[in-house]
């Protein structure tokens, strides 16, 4: 299992693109697998001919354990190990040859006409519909109606057809028994519901383990809420200016929202960290990780956009753009979602207001951008005279490491942004 | 419940008879009020003999006023009495139907109080009464909130369904077939017993249930116990289902029965609309859906009085031939 970024310790396989026997060239793909990051292609380390399987599709494994061989001293177009000493060919059973003018293969023909009473029914050119316990025992027994002859009128199949037709398949169950029923409903006020009865109780479904991702994530987040002395700040933000240029731009608000951040966090780097254990890592350059929700709420991956401080709004809007239809895809490469430096999250789309995001580890912060909402809100004119006006509002929320920073650092930093946003000049 | 007790062979009116007597004897509270009930002994004799034994206090001649007799009965029972109002003609309750309907079966909603009374109905045809000696009305009763509706067919739940009507602290109308009075007899264990308001299987059967009440029952059962199987090879298994108590109804038992048979044939001897078969048919649609294998299947009268001429009510009663018809039908589908 090869190394795929530096956090990545174990992957699954998914499938093998080649199978026992097949010749391999350098760099072929040999099979898929999984790991807690992306899904990726293993491509093959050498030319030669797959002589061994050692881990099966959907095991996991650790990173640098064998998943198979490869024969390099094989040359291809050699017959395969199992090709060497073909069995001799299976004799035909003896059957009546085809006679030759008539090439129809016989399979495609029925056995007998007693095993067509669809046609039977075509011939009386009567739709077949079935009673509902008929249904019911078929549904129950798996019982293909069409193949049973009905005694009631006009062939119609009878429940004692059906019954018939389970017990000569002999699957005698007992149909339509008392025993495995629950027990009626009755709306009688005169008589109360059966005590106690075992049947009646609510019988959850059976359940699944966590996906993969899942269980990743889940790790991830609980380690994190271990490790980090979390605490969350919030700060409300008009972000009309940020309206303004996203209709001129014809851009999302949130590549706006992430240039401010990104310049906010040139001038606070103590927010564009990592802390490992004691050691503080303060980096210039800003590498923003952006939350992307995948499909079928089946979890999120967090692609990064590198060397953010030196992109413009629109630059990170197409890059932001890429990274989650990559993301969605499922066709990120390792070097996509490693080393951010700081990260933005923004489930706003659902309306909701505020959040408490849990930190990236190691990083020491994370910046939730929430919906933007209309609100009333006291605004002050040249005149110094204060009014009421309606403006888009938002709530940043930072929840930020106290082993790494105080909660008056955060409030600046928050401000500092807030300040950008108000300002917001395209 | 009754089983290792001494029985003694009684008609029908008799076993009602021997109910009312049985339960005067052990409750003192019990007492009767009806027309012509006392000297006379009842229009059809079922009191015959009571005045004698137990005294003109608690054996009632009563004027010719159901509303009387029954609101009576209501004020005694709120007092702690537990009285049984003999209607002479079923059909003559409808002059008492305020008292049962506004008073007896709202009283303990309304009040809290209890009205342990019990209102007997000689009911049904068949006797060329004509239409006002002949109906069928326990639908009427049904309909209404806080009142018990029971319909015996045999000798033995005659008895037994007297007593637990009069032991049933609520309002009981005791639905008595007159055709069935001397005609149907049985073993009737002597003694005191309660028969249970719950269905009863009159015979077992697989392949359809006629489902019926009161007078009925025997029609049903004559009618079923010798149709073929649609194949030709031997006879139909018909489960025939007693109703015994219309309201409530034994839904668990009517849900079992067509779990069990799957067709279903209902029999009424009142007017089809809004019959008791109707609420039977209703529950069977509501929750039973998927355990049919056919059509719910109703015989009943129609919709018109009940006539006097012989051959006319003949016609209009179900028979069992019309029962026997529909059950082939059935069969066959």
């Amino acid at each position: 299992m090869p190394q795929m970024g530096a956090s990545v310790a174990e992957g699954t396989i998914l499938e093998w693109r080649k199978q026992l026997g097949d010749w391999v060239e350098s760099d072929e793909t040999i099979a898929e697998v999984s790991t807690d990051k992306i899904d990726t292609e293993i491509p093959s380390p050498a030319a030669g001919r797959l002589v061994e399987i050692l881990v099966d599709v959907g095991v996991t494994v650790d990173i640098g354990v064998t998943l198979a061989r490869i024969a390099t001293d094989a040359r291809p177009g050699e017959p395969h190990d199992a090709e060497r000493d073909p069995a001799p060919p299976v004799e035909p059973v003896a059957q009546p040859a085809a006679p030759p003018r008539d090439p129809a293969p016989p399979v495609t023909q029925p056995a007998s006409p007693s095993d067509t009473p669809v046609d039977a029914g075509a011939r009386r050119g009567a739709i077949r519909r079935y009673s509902p316990v008929v249904q019911r025992i078929a549904a129950e027994h798996d019982v293909d109606l069409a193949a049973i002859e009905g005694t009631g009128r006009e062939g119609r199949v009878r429940k004692q057809d059906v019954i018939a037709f389970v017990e000569a398949r002999g699957l005698a169950d007992p149909v339509g028994s008392e025993a495995d029923e629950a027990p009626l409903h009755t709306e009688s006020p005169y008589r109360p519901e059966p005590p106690g009865s075992a049947d009646g109780q609510y019988k959850p479904p059976e359940g699944r383990p966590l996906s993969r991702m899942r269980q990743t994530i889940g790790a991830h987040m609980h380690r994190s809420l271990q490790t980090a002395a979390t605490c969350t700040t919030w700060i409300e933000v008009d972000v009309s200016p940020i309206e303004l240029a996203r209709r001129e731009k014809g851009m999302t608000a949130l590549p706006l929202i992430a240039r401010c951040v990104i310049s906010a966090l040139v001038e606070f780097p103590q927010l564009n960290a990592w802390l490992e254990d004691d050691v503080h890592t303060v980096h210039e350059q800003v590498n923003l990780g952006i939350a992307v929700a995948l499909s079928d709420d089946d979890g999120l991956i967090v692609p990064v956009v590198r060397g953010a401080q030196d992109l413009s709004a629109e630059g990170l809007s197409r890059c932001i753009r890429d990274l989650a239809s990559r993301a969605r895809a499922r066709a990120l490469s390792a070097d996509d979602i490693h080393g951010a430096t700081f990260t933005l999250t923004n489930p706003g789309q659902f309306g909701s207001i505020m959040a408490t995001p849990v930190i990236s580890q190691p990083q020491v912060a994370i910046l939730d951008v929430e919906a933007i909402t209309k609100r009333p809100v006291v605004v002050t004119d040249a005149f110094g005279q204060d009014a009421i006006a309606i403006r888009p509002m938002v709530i940043l929320g930072l929840s930020w490491d106290h082993r790494a920073l105080d909660g008056a650092l955060a409030a600046r930093f928050l401000a500092n942004i807030k300040r950008r946003v108000e300002s917001y000049e395209s | 419940m009754t089983a290792g007790r001494n029985t003694s062979t009684l008609t029908y009116l008799q076993a009602i008879s021997d109910g009312l007597r049985t339960e005067m004897r052990d409750d003192e509270r019990v007492l009767l009020m009806g027309e012509d009930i006392g000297v006379f002994g009842g229009a059809f004799k079922v009191t015959d003999g009571f005045i004698e034994e137990f005294g003109v206090d608690r054996v009632m001649d009563t004027p010719l006023a159901e509303s009387g007799i029954i609101g009576t009965a209501v004020g005694a029972a709120v007092v702690g009495m537990r009285p049984v109002c003999e209607m002479q003609f079923a059909d003559f309750v409808s002059c008492g139907f305020d008292q049962i309907i506004n008073v007896a079966g709202k009283m303990l909603y309304r009040q809290g109080l209890p009205v342990n009374i019990t209102v007997r109905l000689p009911s049904g045809g068949g006797f060329s009464g004509g239409p006002c000696h002949s109906q069928s009305p326990e639908a009427w009763f049904m309909h209404s909130p806080g009142i018990k509706v029971v319909a015996p067919s045999t000798a033995e739940d005659a008895k037994g369904m007297m007593i637990a009507s009069i032991r049933d602290p609520n309002p009981v109308v005791y639905m008595e077939h007159k055709h069935l009075y001397r005609r149907v007899k049985g073993e009737v264990p002597e003694g005191s017993y309660e028969t249970p308001f719950a269905a009863r299987v009159a015979r077992e059967g697989a392949e359809l249930v006629v489902m019926t009440y009161g007078a009925m029952v025997h029609t049903a059962l004559e009618a079923t116990e010798d149709l073929d199987t649609p194949s030709g090879h031997g006879r139909a298994s018909i489960m025939v289902l007693d109703l015994r108590t219309l309201k409530p109804l034994d839904e668990q038992a009517i849900l079992s029965a067509v779990r069990a048979c799957s067709k279903v044939v209902i029999v009424d001897e009142a007017n089809q609309t809004c019959a008791a078969g109707a609420q039977v048919a209703a529950l069977i649609a509501e929750h039973a859906f998927e355990d049919l294998d056919g059509p719910v299947v109703r015989v009943a009268s129609p919709d018109v009085p009940i006539p006097y001429s012989p051959p006319l009510e003949q016609a209009v009663l179900p028979s069992v031939d019309r029962v026997r018809e529909a059950c082939r039908q059935l069969l066959e589908y």
